[in-house]
C-alpha cells in the first residue's frame, strides 16, 4: 500500500454479513493522522459497525484493516489496542456498580497486580484531572451524569496511549451545552496529535468540528473522506439520504433529519391545531423513588387535543418515570391524573387505555412487541385486553383484519403468523403504530419513536404522528433528538430531574432550550 | 461457649468454601446452582480417594478433579451449547446426588453409608479444645481473604466482574466473557471440592447418600444475601451457620417441648429470611446476570 503509511487508520475492502444481512459492503477509507475525521449516515448505514470492526469487535467478513502502516489481525479486541485504535461506545460500555477507579484500571493494559483503593485512585487521579475530567474517583459510574460518564468513558478509552479515538454517536446522548464541552476535549485531544473519528448524524456538527466527512449509505462508502470545507450541507444531505429518497421528503423534514442547519420550527399554523378541554391534565404529580427511573417531582402537564407536546430533557431526567405514571405503571405519591375529563389517578392501565391512552413505547422490541409472538397476536393485543379474559376469539378473523390494518399501514411483511422478531426495526415500529393509532386513540405517547430508524422509516412516523394530530389526537412526544421536537412539536417542555424546566413555543430557540435541559437557566420563553 | 464456636466452624466452614464458590461464578455472571451436587461430588470423591489411595492430599486432589470436571462441564452446557444456566445448574445438582448414590451402590453393592479409615488431618491439642477442628477450618479465613484480594484488589477481579455485569464493556477491554467464566467455575470447582471434603471428612469420616441435605442452596442463599460480596457472603453462611447451631442447642434444651422438626427447619428459615432481608436492603443481588448477555449488544 503506497499510501497506508500516510494513514491512521485505513480500511480496505471490508465487508460485514451478519446471517444474510450486510452491513458492510467493501468499505474502504483512509483516515490521515491527527485530524478530526466524520463518518456519517443515516440510522442503519453501517457506521456502528465500521467502528466495531476498526475496534476489533465485529470480525469482518472480508477486508483488511491497517493501522499506522501496519495490517492488524481483524477481530481481536487486543490487538486493536495493541496498534493504538480505541473506541467510546454510544451507549457507554461500563459496567454501572464499578467506581470511577475501578472504571479505569479494568480497561488498562500492562502491569497489574494488587492494587489498594487508595493506590487506585493515585494511579488515575492525574490521568482524568490531564483529561480535564472533574470527578470524585470514588463515585459509581450509576450515580454520575451522563456528561461526567461521557467523560469518563474517554479518559477509559485513552488509558493506553492511543493514537486513534473512535466515538460512536457521543452527541446523541448530549445537552447542546454537552456537545459543545465534548467538541472543545475533542479539538484538545487532536492538539495531543490523537487521530479522532467521530461518528455523527447532524451536518452542522460535522461542519462544526470536523476536517474531513465520510458519508455511508446502506452499508456502502458512498464518498470520502472529503475535505469538510469543500463541501456543502446541502450537499452532504443528499448525500445521507440519497437522491431518490430526499425527493419524496418535506424539505423541513429532510433537514431537520439530517440536521442541516440549528433547529427551528416553521410551520406558522400550527397553534391552529390545539382547540377544547385538556385530554391529559397531570397536576402536582410526584412519584415514589424505585429502580425504574428518577421520581417525578410535582409535575403539571395539560395537553389538549389536536397538539403534539414535545418533551426534551437529556436522557435519564425522569422522561420514562412519566411515561410509566401516564400508564399506571408507577408509585404515585401525591397529584391528580385526569384523562379526558375522567379522574384516572386510581384507576389501572386497562381502564386508562379504555378511555383512549395509547403507548408507543421506549423500548420497542421489550415492551412494543413480544418478538416470539406473531404479528396478529402482537397486533389484536390492545382489543383483545380490552375484552373479559373468557371472550372467545377467532384467529381467523383476526388476522383477516390485521392484514387490513397492516397493509393499511404499508408494513413489509410475509403473512400475519410471522415472529415480529423476524421484522426489521422500522417495520416492528409500524406494527406498533398500526396498533395503536386507532381512531379512539386520544392520547398517544411517542416515547422515542424513531430511535433506530432509518430515514424513511423516521419520516413515516412522523406523518404518522401528524395526521393524528389532526385528526384531533392529543400526542405527547419524548425524545432525545431536539431537531425531531422542534420539526413536529407544537410545544416543547423540558424534563430536568424529575421536574418540568421550562415550556416553550415555536419558534424554537435551541439555546434556550439547551440552557433548560442542563438547568443553567430556569423557567420559561415566550 | 467453646463448644458452640466449634460446632458453628464445623458446619460453617464447608457452607463458607461452596458459598466462595457461589460469589466467583455469580461476579462472573453465572447464577451456579450447581453447587449442592459439586459439593456432594467432592464429598463422596474424597471418602472414595480416601478409601482408594490411603492419602488425604491424593484424596482432595481427587475431588478437586472431579469437581473441576463438573465444573467445566457445566460451563460447556451453558456457554457452548447455550442452554439456560439455571436449569443447567439444577440439572448438575441432579447428577452430582444421583450420581455419587450410582458409584457408591455399584462399587459397594449397597447405599450404606462408607467409612473412611481417617479424615482431613486435625489441628491437635496445641489449639486447646479447637484442637479437634479439622486443618481446613484454620485455612477458611485465609482462603476468604484470598478470594477478597482477587476479586476485589485485582484486575482479574474487575474484568471478572465487567463480565458479569456488562459483558460487552468487558468485550470492548479485550476480556473474553466467556473464558472468564470458565476460569470462574473452575476456581468455584476447587473449592466446592475443599467444601465437600470437609463435610465428609473434616469432622466426620463418612459420605453418606444425599448427605449435603440443601447446603449447597443455602451457599447459594448467602452469595444473595451477601451481595456476592466475598467477605459479605461468608458472613452470610456464617449467619445461618449460626442458626443451625441455635437450632441444635435448642432442640438439646426444648426438644421436649417444641417439636423437634421445627427446630430442625431454623436454618432453612434463616435462609430464607436472609434472602427477603437481602432484597429488603438493596434490591437484590448487585450482579443480577444471566440475563447480561441479553445488553451484550
Amino acid at each position: 500500500m503506497s499510501n497506508s503509511s500516510k494513514s491512521a487508520l485505513e480500511c480496505r475492502n471490508v465487508t460485514v454479513k451478519f446471517g444474510d444481512v450486510t452491513a458492510l459492503s467493501e468499505v474502504s477509507a483512509s483516515f490521515a493522522p491527527g485530524q478530526i475525521h466524520a463518518v456519517v449516515g443515516q440510522n442503519g448505514a453501517g457506521k456502528t459497525t465500521f467502528a466495531r470492526v476498526a475496534a476489533g469487535l465485529v470480525q469482518p467478513t472480508s477486508g483488511a484493516v491497517n493501522v499506522m502502516g501496519q495490517d492488524i489481525r481483524t477481530g481481536q479486541v487486543s490487538e486493536s489496542r495493541a496498534a493504538g485504535v480505541e473506541l467510546v461506545h454510544q451507549s457507554f460500555a461500563m459496567p454501572p456498580s464499578f467506581t470511577v477507579a475501578e472504571t479505569m484500571e479494568f480497561g488498562a493494559t500492562g502491569k497489574g497486580g494488587v492494587f489498594s483503593r487508595r493506590g487506585l485512585i493515585e494511579k488515575w487521579r492525574a490521568h482524568l484531572a490531564g483529561l480535564d475530567v472533574q470527578v470524585d474517583l470514588n463515585r459509581r459510574i450509576r450515580d454520575l451524569p451522563i456528561e461526567t460518564q461521557q467523560g469518563i468513558e474517554i479518559a477509559r478509552a485513552l488509558v493506553t496511549d492511543a493514537r486513534v479515538l473512535i466515538l460512536d454517536e457521543p452527541t446523541a446522548v448530549l445537552s447542546p451545552a454537552g456537545i459543545d464541552m465534548l467538541f472543545a476535549r475533542v479539538r484538545r485531544l487532536k492538539e495531543r496529535g490523537v487521530t479522532v473519528i467521530l461518528i455523527l448524524h447532524k451536518i452542522r456538527e460535522v461542519l462544526g468540528i470536523a476536517d474531513t466527512v465520510t458519508v455511508l449509505r446502506g452499508g456502502r462508502k458512498v464518498e470520502g473522506p472529503l475535505p469538510v470545507a469543500e463541501v456543502s450541507g446541502e450537499r452532504l444531505a443528499n448525500l445521507i439520504v440519497g437522491e431518490a429518497v430526499a425527493k419524496t421528503l418535506d424539505r423541513q423534514d429532510r433537514d431537520a433529519l439530517v440536521g442541516t442547519k440549528a433547529p427551528a420550527h416553521e410551520d406558522a399554523d400550527q397553534q391552529a391545531h390545539a382547540s377544547g378541554p385538556a385530554i391529559l391534565s397531570m397536576k402536582a404529580i410526584s412519584t415514589k423513588p424505585d429502580s425504574g427511573g428518577i421520581a417525578l417531582d410535582g409535575v403539571d402537564l395539560e395537553i389538549r387535543p389536536g397538539e403534539i407536546v414535545g418533551i426534551a430533557g437529556v436522557e435519564g431526567n425522569g422522561q420514562k418515570t412519566l411515561v410509566r405514571a401516564i400508564s399506571a405503571l408507577a408509585d404515585l405519591e401525591g397529584g391528580t391524573i385526569d384523562l379526558s375529563g375522567h379522574d384516572v389517578t386510581r384507576q389501572p392501565l386497562a381502564m386508562r387505555r379504555k378511555i383512549g391512552l395509547r403507548i408507543i413505547p421506549f423500548e420497542r422490541n421489550v415492551e412494543g412487541l413480544s418478538l416470539t409472538s406473531s404479528l396478529w397476536q402482537n397486533w389484536s393485543a390492545r382489543e383483545l385486553l380490552q375484552g373479559s379474559l373468557l371472550k372467545g376469539i377467532r384467529p381467523a378473523a383476526i388476522r383477516e383484519a390485521c392484514d387490513r390494518s397492516l397493509k393499511a399501514w404499508s408494513v413489509h411483511y410475509n403473512n400475519s403468523g410471522q415472529r415480529a422478531g423476524s421484522l426489521s426495526g422500522g417495520n416492528a415500529q409500524k406494527v406498533i403504530l398500526a396498533r395503536e393509532i386507532d381512531p379512539d386513540a386520544k392520547l398517544i405517547i411517542a416515547a422515542q419513536p424513531t430511535r433506530g430508524l432509518d430515514i424513511g422509516a423516521t419520516a413515516f412516523v412522523w406523518q404518522a404522528l401528524r395526521q393524528a394530530r389532526d385528526r384531533g389526537a392529543a400526542i405527547l412526544l419524548i425524545s432525545s433528538d431536539l431537531d425531531e421536537l422542534f420539526d413536529i412539536s407544537d410545544r416543547v417542555v423540558v424534563m430536568l430531574s424529575g421536574r418540568l424546566n421550562g415550556e416553550f413555543h415555536a419558534p424554537f430557540d435551541i439555546g434556550l432550550v439547551g440552557a433548560a435541559m442542563t438547568g443553567a437557566a430556569a423557567g420559561a420563553s415566550a | 461457649m467453646n463448644e458452640i464456636i466449634i460446632s458453628i466452624l464445623r458446619s460453617g466452614t464447608p457452607l463458607i468454601y461452596v458459598t466462595l464458590a457461589g460469589v466467583i461464578a455469580q461476579r462472573a455472571g453465572v447464577w451456579n446452582l450447581g453447587l449442592e451436587g459439586l459439593m456432594i461430588i467432592g464429598a463422596c470423591a474424597t471418602i472414595l480417594g480416601i478409601m482408594l489411595t490411603k492419602s488425604v492430599g491424593a484424596a482432595i486432589l481427587i475431588a478437586i478433579l472431579a469437581c473441576v470436571l463438573a465444573s467445566v462441564l457445566l460451563w460447556f452446557v451453558i456457554d457452548r451449547l447455550k442452554a439456560n444456566p439455571i436449569i443447567a445448574g439444577l440439572g448438575l445438582t441432579g447428577l452430582g446426588i444421583g450420581g455419587t448414590a450410582l458409584a457408591i451402590q455399584s462399587i459397594f453393592g449397597s447405599q450404606a453409608t462408607v467409612t473412611a479409615p481417617f479424615g482431613i488431618p486435625k489441628l491437635g491439642p496445641a489449639f486447646g479444645s479447637y484442637g479437634v477442628l479439622s486443618v481446613a477450618v484454620a485455612a477458611m479465613p485465609f482462603v476468604v481473604f484470598a478470594m477478597w484480594v482477587l476479586l476485589r484488589r485485582t484486575r482479574f477481579g474487575l474484568r471478572l466482574a465487567a463480565c458479569g455485569e456488562h459483558p460487552f464493556a468487558a468485550r470492548s477491554v479485550g476480556a473474553n466473557p466467556s473464558r472468564m467464566r470458565l476460569a470462574a467455575l473452575s476456581i468455584g470447582g476447587v473449592l466446592c471440592a475443599i467444601g465437600g471434603a470437609e463435610l465428609a471428612a473434616g469432622s466426620l469420616q463418612f459420605f453418606a447418600q444425599g448427605m449435603t441435605a440443601g447446603r449447597g442452596f443455602m451457599a447459594f442463599a448467602a452469595v444473595i444475601f451477601g451481595a456476592a460480596h466475598p467477605v459479605g457472603a461468608t458472613f452470610a453462611a456464617l449467619f445461618f451457620a449460626i442458626v443451625g447451631a441455635i437450632g441444635i442447642r435448642a432442640q438439646l434444651t426444648f426438644g421436649d417441648r417444641i417439636p423437634h422438626d421445627l427446630l430442625q427447619a431454623l436454618p432453612y428459615l434463616a435462609t430464607v429470611f436472609g434472602v427477603w432481608l437481602s432484597g429488603k436492603l438493596r434490591g437484590g443481588a448487585k450482579a443480577a446476570s444471566s440475563f447480561a448477555e441479553l445488553r451484550d449488544q
